[in-house]
């Protein structure tokens, strides 16, 4: 019993040192990737909100939730915001991505 | 084998300490092989918990009781699924559960999540590793599973009440409510180390949160359920602390999962979704402290336990260490957008969120109450139930109301027109069954009547959400009704799923104030022969019945219950004498009647040595709505959890492909 | 702004209200004399435990955890399946005379917390 345990306590921690130590011995350059510049990820969000926003309220008014009258006068809004967010996004970019969510 | 139990609870301690070190290094000097190392650490952690877990599992079922846990917890009698849920009946055991499951989630989120983005895991592990730290330092060094001794002939056997199928269920599903609440609250914390203050930790965990708080509210109802039917006095919740305990972090998360969608769509809370998310977790540890370290006997008793002081520590430096990354990275998180108008969605949500944030305080207030007046006044003063039903009414109403307003104001600002329409259909159902419950004498009891008729609303704008949707996706689609009702939810999942939970939470307070606002109880001796009338149902006592099982003599009073003259059914309640853990447990009888959803419930106080016994019956009505909740409420959350594959691609872009591909530019 | 008014009005109510009323007592049988109302008391239960609690009342002796004052009770109501001699409980009531009568039904038995460290009998 003693032996047993002890000879898979030994190959336990012989897989553990092993495998924490397997990222050292890889060929991958040692820096993490870079990621877009926070700014760009919020003009990201900021553009995902806007559209977003504008579906909810379609989705709200076909299903009768909000009015004709509501609806006229709010999409105008958000369709604004979202022409916005868009422009930001482009001028933010380097090279032109016109990448839409849906 | 013992011993490999110990060294593998050893390794895992020495493997969440180099996730700390290594992890926090490595993201801090941004070197990609250490961040790794650290992750490999972490699911290396999760494998020797699981190979000291099978250790302990494997002593369980084979009755070692050269294990001092397996003698202190099990018998040679015990029934084997009883055995191996004794993992977690003890003190050593379920921290050892704790940290396993910690470790799978840990695993789990960190290699699952793919659109969480390099840089914000680099930052995961070791926060996640500081945790797994702690835990496994619990078990190592302060409350073993694997302490020897002589091995004796029998075990001390399991504690009666924990012999019940209850028992394998409710501890692990709770322990997954719990434990679960780590991993958002991990990704937060690993925002704020990697100074991104965008969305991408809400993205990452919403379904682990999800998940976290789905457990937790199962693992409560069924420990409701087996309070009800184990413990026996005919109701379900008794504000004690230890349920409490699991309540307030509950009420927390749900507070958190609706604050998350404020944020999502207009980017405002962000500080308050951090709070949010650190008083989770924290409520999570205080929870488990306040239920092991014996601190709610006596504040002296506090001592006594081992394990008290520990958590006590480990709770503070977590509340001091995010409290203190909060404020430093506190310009980073101010938002732009301010709330436009008192009545709209966003407002809905933020009253949602105090009004769920204040319950929970009331609670930790009542439940540590005792303790503080003890260490100021001397003199340990306890709240009792009148004081939580107070403040449970007084908050659970409007936000049982505002379950019926919120999903129908529109984003932003709603015009009074549009509310009037909306709301009107809702309102007049309401008062009609009000009136209506008035008239068939709900008005006795008006904190009932209220809820009832809050219930209505929401029931109804609930029922009319569906339909509106349905009618809607037919115009596109030109489905039949089955089918666009389907591809309704399917193409929403997240708001067609969060009505089901809705709607389980109406059932839950039709049920609740039908229980407890309209229950009826009679005590009475009776002889044999001799009969006891509660409204409707007679029951008569016919006599006393003895036989043996496998570990216990049951003693049952065989009562005839008749109704409308005939006989219904015939109950059996009684006692069952254990003599080996020396203990007797109440064995009510409950007969639930399907179409009015109450319960018979019957209890035998006592039965003398003259023929008669004690004897107790409550009427519950609606009673069954709480457990038919339970089972919506698991619907509701697994549709909202669904993987949706295209908003999965949508998100992929925004972060995952993005951090794959370094940009060329400077 | 909003939210930061909101709770301190609650904060203030709460702390009006837990002040006020509603707390009783918890004590031990030591603690238990000057005190005329209602209040809670915590101990051990000791042998002999006579009597009937759903007939003329069931009594025992209560005595400090820890240490050796003792209080007779005199219980009537459901009594929970843990109650035995040498069990820690909790009972509502009034303490007079030096005795104290307990609130019907509000006798209950501390949890056999499964997670204190086992003691010795």
């Amino acid at each position: 019993m003693l032996t047993a345990a002890l000879v898979i306590g030994a190959l336990l921690a012989v897989a553990a040192v092993w495998f924490v130590a397997r990222p050292f011995l890889g060929r991958e350059p040692d820096v993490l990737p870079a990621e877009p510049p926070p700014e760009r990820l919020a003009l990201e969000e900021e553009r995902d909100r806007a559209l977003a926003a504008l579906k909810d309220l379609e989705f709200d008014h076909r299903t009768g939730k909000i009015s004709d009258d509501d609806y006229r006068g709010l999409v105008g809004d958000l369709r604004r915001d979202a022409a916005e967010a868009l422009k930001a996004l482009d001028r933010g970019t380097p090279r032109a991505d016109a990448r839409v969510p849906d | 084998m013992p011993e490999l139990g110990r060294a593998a609870l050893v390794v895992c301690f020495g493997l969440a300490l180099y996730a700390v070190v290594a992890g926090f290094w490595g993201a801090h000097t941004r070197r990609r092989r250490l961040s790794r190392s650290a992750q490999n650490a972490l699911v290396a952690a999760f494998a020797s918990t699981l190979v000291a877990s099978v250790v302990l599992l494997v002593a369980l079922a084979r009755s070692d009781f050269a294990f001092s846990y397996v003698a202190q917890h099990t018998s040679r009698e015990l029934p084997m699924p009883y055995k191996l849920a004794s993992f977690y009946g003890g003190q050593e055991g379920s921290l050892l559960l704790w940290l396993l499951v910690l470790t799978g989630y840990s695993t789990a989120a960190v290699l699952l999540d793919r659109k969480a983005g390099r840089e914000l895991v680099v930052w995961v592990v070791p926060v996640l590793g500081v945790v797994a730290t702690f835990f496994s330092m619990l078990v190592v060094f302060v409350a073993s599973p694997f302490h020897t001794q002589l091995a004796n002939v029998d075990g001390a056997g399991l504690n009666s009440s924990l012999q019940s199928p209850y028992f394998q269920i409710h501890p692990p599903m709770l322990y997954l409510g719990y434990v679960g609440l780590t991993v958002p609250f991990a990704f937060a914390m690993g925002a704020l180390l990697s100074g991104r203050t965008d969305e991408r930790w809400i993205v990452a965990t919403r379904r682990w949160t999800l998940a976290a708080w789905m457990f937790l509210g199962v693992g409560q109802l069924l420990g409701a359920k087996w309070a009800y039917e184990e413990v026996g006095w005919g109701g379900y919740y008794a504000w004690d602390p230890v349920e409490n305990a699991a309540l307030m972090p509950w009420l927390a998360a749900t507070a958190f999962l609706h604050s998350v969608m404020v944020q999502e769509k207009k980017g405002m809370l962000k500080v308050w979704n951090m709070l949010l998310v650190m008083l989770a977790f924290s409520l999570s540890l205080f929870g488990t402290f306040l239920t092991r370290s014996g601190v709610l006997n006596s504040i002296h008793s506090f001592t006594e336990s081992s394990i008290g002081p520990w958590f006590l520590g480990f709770i503070c430096f977590v509340v001091a260490a995010s409290l203190a990354l909060l404020f430093y990275r506190l310009p980073m998180l101010r938002a732009k957008t301010k709330l436009e108008s008192l009545v709209s969605r966003e407002a809905t949500f933020l009253y949602n969120n105090l009004l769920l944030v204040a319950l929970c305080l009331t609670i930790l207030w009542g439940v540590t109450f005792p303790i503080l007046s003890e260490a100021v006044r001397g003199e340990a003063v306890t709240v009792g139930r009148p004081y939580y039903n107070f403040f449970f009414r007084s908050f659970g109403l409007p936000l049982l109301l505002l379950m019926g307003i919120g999903p129908l104001i529109a984003w932003r600002r709603a015009s009074l027109s549009s509310l009037k329409r909306i709301f009107f259909g809702p309102t007049v159902f309401a008062l009609a069954v009000g009136i209506l419950l008035i008239a068939l004498g709900a008005g006795s009891s008006l904190p009932g009547l209220i809820a009832y008729t809050f219930s209505a609303f929401v029931a109804a704008t609930i029922v009319l959400e569906f339909a509106r949707g349905t009618a809607a996706r037919r115009t596109l689609s030109g489905d039949s009704v089955p089918r666009a009702f389907t591809s309704l939810i399917a193409r929403n999942r997240r708001r067609y799923g969060g009505y089901v939970v809705h709607a389980a939470i109406v059932l839950l307070a039709i049920g609740i104030a039908g229980s407890s606002a309209y229950n009826t109880s009679r005590s009475a001796r009776l002889g044999p022969g001799q009969s006891l009338k509660l409204r409707d149902y007679t029951l008569v006592y016919r006599g006393v019945t003895n036989t043996r099982s496998a570990n216990a003599i049951e003693e049952r009073a065989t009562i005839d219950v008749y109704r409308g003259g005939s006989r219904i059914a015939v109950m059996h309640p009684g006692k069952n004498d254990y003599p080996v853990e020396q203990q007797v447990s109440n064995e009510v009888a409950i007969r639930s009647d399907w179409l009015t959803g109450e319960d018979l419930f019957l209890i035998t106080e006592q039965v003398n040595g003259n023929g008669t016994i004690d004897f107790k019956a409550i009427i519950n009505p609606l009673v069954n709505m709480i457990w038919l909740a339970g089972l919506v409420f698991v619907l509701g959350s697994v549709i909202t959890l669904w993987p949706d594959a295209r908003e999965e691609q949508r998100l992929a872009i925004r972060y995952g492909r993005l951090a794959r591909a370094p940009e060329p530019q400077a | 702004m909003i939210a930061l008014s909101v709770a301190a009005v609650l904060a203030v109510f709460l702390l009006y209200s837990s002040i006020a009323g509603g707390g009783t007592p918890s004590l031990r049988p030591s603690s238990l004399t000057g005190h005329s109302g209602k209040v809670s008391v915590t101990g051990v239960v000791l042998k002999p435990v006579t009597g009937d609690a759903h007939g003329a009342g069931l009594r025992f002796r209560l005595r400090d955890k820890n240490g050796t004052a003792r209080v007779p009770v005199v219980y009537k109501g459901t009594v929970p399946d843990a109650f035995k001699a040498g069990g820690d409980i909790v009972v509502d009531g009034r303490f007079a005379n030096g005795v104290f009568t307990a609130i019907p039904g509000t006798l209950i038995t501390k949890c056999p917390s499964k997670y204190t460290p086992k003691q010795t009998t």
